[in-house]
């Protein structure tokens, strides 16, 4: 694994448990999460429309980015190793 | 006819790891959700037919007091600042729900608030369900939470 992978996987845990804390996901470790599973839906973690407040918010309190679309939201929101991935990539802070 | 119950005061989470664990929408449940799907999964675990979709199979669940508990955390919160997601998957016709989703149930779901356990009550209610063409057993389960550290929960199958 070279260091950008080690990065990109330090992200990815650092954003599950910002999820986890950020959702009330008590009990929840970040192992739990499949880094590929879908985030809303009865297939992956089972988030909802309102979640998505929640997870705005924490994209700009914690890195900076502002969601304004909600068809952006959609996009970034698949997945944490999407989410990450546009994070990695638009983050100011 | 099979029977589960989960003592009061369980840790939830350890017995959800020890069953399932691979199923992470467990976390956004209450307590009474998360009783109700583990009572089921106590129940069906071993099914030969497991997964396959089935429209036979009720899921019915009892309770007194419903999701009263997350309720009122729920009010409690908003003394503060409330935080969207304490929404969780609650209501006793959600746990029938999740219970159905995950198992590929299409059969009849139903939840019913009575006022205490009453057993005489609970197989005429099932002995309803029964009257249609296609039902022809059922999870039944009573859940109770006064709060979201003490309950009564069990469950069983009945057949027709």
């Amino acid at each position: 694994m070279d260091s950008k992978q080690i990065i990109m996987e330090q992200l990815i845990t650092e954003v599950k448990l910002k999820l986890i804390e950020a959702l009330n996901l008590d009990g929840m470790m970040p192992e739990d999460i499949d880094n590929n599973a879908p985030l809303f839906g009865d297939d992956g973690l089972g988030l909802d429309s309102i979640d998505v407040l929640e997870l705005i918010v924490l994209l700009e309190k914690n890195y900076g980015i502002r969601i304004d679309n909600p068809a952006k939201g959609r996009q970034v929101f698949q997945s944490v190793a999407v989410m990450a991935d546009y994070i990695a990539n638009n983050r100011t802070k | 006819m099979k029977m589960v119950s989960i003592a009061s005061g369980t840790d939830l989470t350890a017995l959800y790891r020890k069953l399932v664990g691979n199923y992470p929408k467990f976390f956004k449940m209450d307590t009474l959700s998360k009783l109700g799907f583990l009572l089921a999964e106590m129940l069906v675990a071993d099914d030969s037919d497991r997964f396959t979709e089935r429209e036979d199979r009720a899921v019915l669940i009892f309770s007194r007091r419903g999701c009263l508990a997350n309720d009122l955390n729920y009010a409690k919160s908003m003394e503060d600042f409330p935080s969207p997601s304490l929404f969780v998957y609650t209501l006793p016709n959600t746990v029938a729900g999740e219970i159905a989703i995950r198992n590929k149930y299409q059969g009849e779901t139903g939840a019913f608030l009575l006022e205490g356990y009453d057993r005489p009550q609970i197989d005429e209610i099932v002995h309803q369900v029964f009257q249609d063409r296609i039902t022809r057993d059922a999870i039944v389960a009573w859940i109770d939470c006064p709060s979201e550290t003490e309950w009564t929960a069990q469950a069983w199958i009945v057949s027709k």
